[in-house]
């Protein structure tokens, strides 16, 4: 009578999901990963609480101070305290990168889907002109026509980075897609005549979780990445403060000697970057059904 | 055997590298063309035209200078500046009443050779050239940008232009009496005039040139000064030496040398010479300071720049006075010069958040209003953080470098004053709730960002709420210029170069009839500063129009028109090999034709 209670147990154990988390509670570098930018996000909180960095834009000290208990890291060209500034970046990160995330694997696990559910028929056929169109475009070009088009617009970097960033979502998920369709509790729900919206958001997509996990963490970091180097460019970060605006203040700095601008700001993109990078292999070392 | 074909790619690479490295081809350094004397100046930003028509920037009057003559220049080593003819034989004959000059212009100069000409050999240039120039910036096909300068001047210029700018017909006021006479008849006296006509705006140019290239003449001038350029794009542009250009021995002592202050500089070695004395002019334009500080700094490209910001206090021993450290002032010449013009901020007075209210209860509210910000911003500490304490900061829009600047002033105006501001916002009962949205408008960028949280800042600590103050950023100064013009913004921020050495120049700024779309962005208008204007506006300079302009002054301040005023410190650097005084403002790029180099450079250009 325990037989069958004692081999269905196993069973649960060996599901995707617990076989990933034993994997990934056993994975040091991803777990050291996770408490960094478990502290940032709680950085990045804080801030957007109220709780700190609150007079990050406020002249509050005289040219180029240096660090001091004052100032942990010193001043800028104008006496603003480059410390609160580097904490109000990681909550622009942090917004941008999720916002960009959220919306660009939702876009992508949306269209891929359908596309991998009807491959070979026209909407997959338009779905693979538009995302090969989109590729196409070089990105910066891209985002600068975009940021033209809407002009004053705060949100012009993120509609360009989640126009662009949904396809390479969007193909992994049709790969998926083509596969599941195939298999057999697919063809029984075919047979039992369940609507193929239901089919493709309630059967397959959700078994496409993993790798929008994945996905998620890695445009996560590309969109902060990116929204560094358009803020330096120019076109980013409309209204705010960002490391990439910390960069582009150091060109007027370095040559002067004063480097605190550009160092804060490397430094805190650098090991966010590294962690989450980190943090995105371990996951997706946790998650690879071949390894689990 | 593969081994050693790695080896062999390697040396070839590194053979490869090693000539591009050392041969930077005939433009690559001032030794590079052997028995040629070549001098490298740079500058800051390419200008967008070489066409005298459209030369409205500080940019564009430099390089085009050189291409091209003008009626008049300014002595090259007088300071304060002052006018001599140039293509003129003379100062002009002027009737009593200050309405007719007659000027004539020196025979035998010709325009350099072009295939715009027939046989492509270049042809006198003659009294009728110079009126079909300044005809030019009345024909709107030209797209002018320099019609200002003679708008309501010249009698029948305006009225040529409204009957459809046909070039066949003459203008009463501008005409050529012979070949070699000019007579230009006012509409009232224009003290001015022989300033205007020492700008690039004035240059002369050829009517076959500008027929035969069409839209691309903005490119490839055509003209009778010192230098021919024989290259030209948006990195550079390569003049060589004029060899038409008149034989004119430089007198320096008419052209103001004083030996106790610019005897370093070795002009005295170009005393009874005729310039051009380079044979090659080479102009990099090297948008990036610390590209051109190393081009500059590595002895073999450029020989001349502006101190950037950024490196004053590697290269100053200090700042009052500008003395260099013994390492570079052992390697380079240099001074330092307060700039002709001024930076200033203007409320517009057409925007009713800020300017002139019909009600006048309202209209001292935002006076009041205007006074406490002017109260609230500290210049001082905007010459600290962007300028490294080096620009001298003055009340009202007379500058130093003109004659007219009042130095006893009162300095209230630019002393920052927290309380006096917060009590000026309580006495018109502005509140957090009912203060007006601030809009700083500024070319996209990083310094203008960081000039927007300042004074963000500022605002802020006498009580302006950081959110009603919005930063509208634009692509272009050009898009920038429009949204000035158009009246679109609340608060200008703009610098202003003088065009030439008189107050009137920068008191012509806050002149009713001058409202956007013309030069008062601010759009003020004071029916008592207007009739001074007037008054003064035909009066020659004097003690008299000295006291006018400074009344003038005095009301901008009283009526909190403007945040105002700083003029920016310039420090010039040259090689030592380099025997010039170099300029950038008012003697501009006529300077470029008396640059000298040291014979010893010379003849061991001549030896490589």
């Amino acid at each position: 009578m325990n037989a069958p209670a004692a081999s269905a147990l196993p069973a649960r154990r060996e599901g995707l999901w617990s076989k990933a988390l034993h994997k990934f509670s056993r994975d040091r570098a991803g777990l050291i990963s996770l408490v960094i930018v478990l502290l940032y996000t709680i950085v990045a909180l804080g801030v957007w609480a109220g709780l700190w960095a609150t007079e990050w834009a406020d002249v509050t000290g005289t040219k180029w101070m240096p660090v001091s208990s004052e100032y942990w890291f010193g001043t800028n060209l104008i006496g603003q305290d480059i410390f609160q500034r580097t904490l109000y970046s990681t909550r622009t990160a942090f917004e941008v990168g999720l916002v960009v995330a959220v919306l660009a694997t939702a876009v992508g696990a949306l269209l891929g889907a359908v596309a991998g559910f009807f491959s070979g028929s026209w909407i997959d056929e338009i779905a693979l002109w538009l995302m090969g169109v989109l590729d196409s475009i070089p990105f910066y070009l891209f985002v600068a026509a975009i940021a033209f088009a809407l002009q004053d617009n705060p949100y012009a970097m993120h509609v360009a980075m989640i126009s662009t960033f949904w396809t390479t979502v969007a193909r992994l998920v049709r790969g998926e897609v083509i596969k599941l369709k195939s298999l057999e509790y697919v063809e029984a729900a075919h047979a039992i005549g369940v609507p193929e919206i239901t089919i493709i958001f309630r059967h397959i997509l959700p078994n496409t979780f993993h790798i929008l996990l994945v996905q998620g963490t890695i445009t996560f970091v590309a969109a902060i990445k990116s929204e560094v180097i358009l803020s330096f460019l120019g076109l980013g970060v409309k209204d705010g403060m960002s490391w990439g605006l910390m960069i582009a203040e150091s060109t007027l700095e370095v040559m002067a000697g004063f480097f605190n601008n550009f160092l804060a700001a490397s430094v805190f993109l650098f090991v966010l970057v590294m962690a989450f990078n980190m943090f995105s292999d371990a996951l997706q070392d946790a998650l690879d059904p071949k390894k689990v | 055997m593969h081994s050693r074909h790695i080896f062999r790619v390697l040396l070839v690479v590194v053979a490869l590298q090693t000539a591009a490295c050392g041969g930077d081809g005939p433009a690559g350094s001032s030794e590079s063309i052997a028995g040629l004397k070549v001098y490298r100046h740079a500058m800051d930003q390419a200008p967008s035209t070489l066409d005298p028509v459209q030369a409205s920037n500080i940019y564009a009057n430099h390089v085009a200078l050189n291409a091209y003559d003008t009626l008049f220049s300014y002595k090259y080593l007088a300071r304060p500046y002052t006018l001599k003819p140039n293509l003129a034989a003379g100062f002009p004959e002027i009737s009593e009443d200050e309405l007719t000059y007659t000027i004539r212009i020196k025979q035998g100069v010709r325009f350099v050779d072009d295939p715009a000409f027939p046989d492509g050999k270049g042809r006198e240039l003659v009294a009728s050239d110079f009126v079909y120039s300044i005809k030019r910036q009345f024909d709107p096909a030209q797209l002018p940008n320099g019609t200002w300068l003679w708008i309501g001047r010249i009698v029948g210029l305006d009225a040529w232009k409204e009957a459809g700018s046909d070039y066949s017909v003459e203008v009463e006021g501008l005409r050529a009496l012979d070949d070699y006479t000019i007579r230009i008849e006012l509409k009232r006296p224009y003290p001015q005039l022989l300033d205007t006509f020492a700008q690039g705006y004035s240059a002369i140019v050829p009517r076959e040139a500008v027929e035969y290239y069409g839209k691309e003449f903005a490119s490839h001038p055509v003209g009778s000064g010192p230098f021919k350029v024989i290259s030209y794009d948006t990195a550079k542009i390569v003049f060589e030496r004029n060899k038409y250009y008149r034989q004119e021995p430089v007198d320096i002592w008419y052209e103001g040398y004083d030996p106790e202050t610019q005897a370093y500089t070795g002009v005295e070695a170009i005393d009874g010479r005729s310039p051009p004395f380079i044979d090659r002019l080479e102009i990099d334009f090297i948008g990036e300071d610390a590209a051109r500080w190393n081009s500059f700094t590595k002895g073999n490209e450029v020989q001349f720049t502006v101190l950037p910001n950024e490196q004053v206090d590697q290269v100053l021993s200090s700042k009052h006075p500008v003395t260099f450290k013994p390492e570079y002032a052992e390697k380079y010449n240099g001074y330092d010069v307060v700039e002709a013009g001024f930076v200033f901020n203007a409320f517009n007075m057409d925007h009713p958040e800020f300017g002139y209210r019909d009600d006048p209860v309202e209209d001292h509210r935002n006076k009041l209003l205007r006074c406490a910000l002017i109260k609230a911003w500290d210049w001082q500490a905007r010459n600290e953080s962007f300028y490294f304490g080096l620009a001298k900061i003055y009340p009202g829009i007379i500058p130093p470098v003109v004659p007219e600047y009042d130095p006893d002033l009162s300095r209230d105006s630019v002393i920052r004053d927290v309380a006096e501001s917060k009590r000026l916002l309580a006495e018109g009962g502005w509140t957090k709730e009912n203060l007006p949205e601030f809009v700083y408008g500024s070319t996209s960028g990083i310094k203008t960002r960081l000039f927007f949280e300042q004074i963000r800042s500022w605002f802020k600590e006498v009580g302006y709420p950081p959110e009603k103050m919005k930063h509208k950023q634009y692509a272009t100064f050009g898009d920038l210029s429009k949204a000035w013009r158009n009246s679109e913004l609340p608060y200008v921020a703009k610098a202003w170069g003088l065009d030439y050495p008189d107050a009137e120049n920068t008191l012509q700024l806050f002149y009713g009839p001058n409202g956007t779309p013309g030069s008062n962005d601010a759009n003020y208008k004071n029916p008592q500063y207007d009739a001074l204007y007037e008054q003064s506006a035909v009066m020659r300079s004097s003690p008299e129009r000295t006291r006018i302009y400074r009344k003038m002054n005095r009301l901008v301040i009283d009526d909190c028109v403007a945040q105002t005023g700083l003029s920016r410190t310039r420090i010039f650097m040259w090689h030592k090999n380099v025997i010039a005084l170099p300029d950038r403002q008012i003697v501009g790029g006529f300077f470029l034709k008396y640059v000298d180099l040291k014979t010893d450079d010379a003849d061991q250009a001549q030896v490589n």
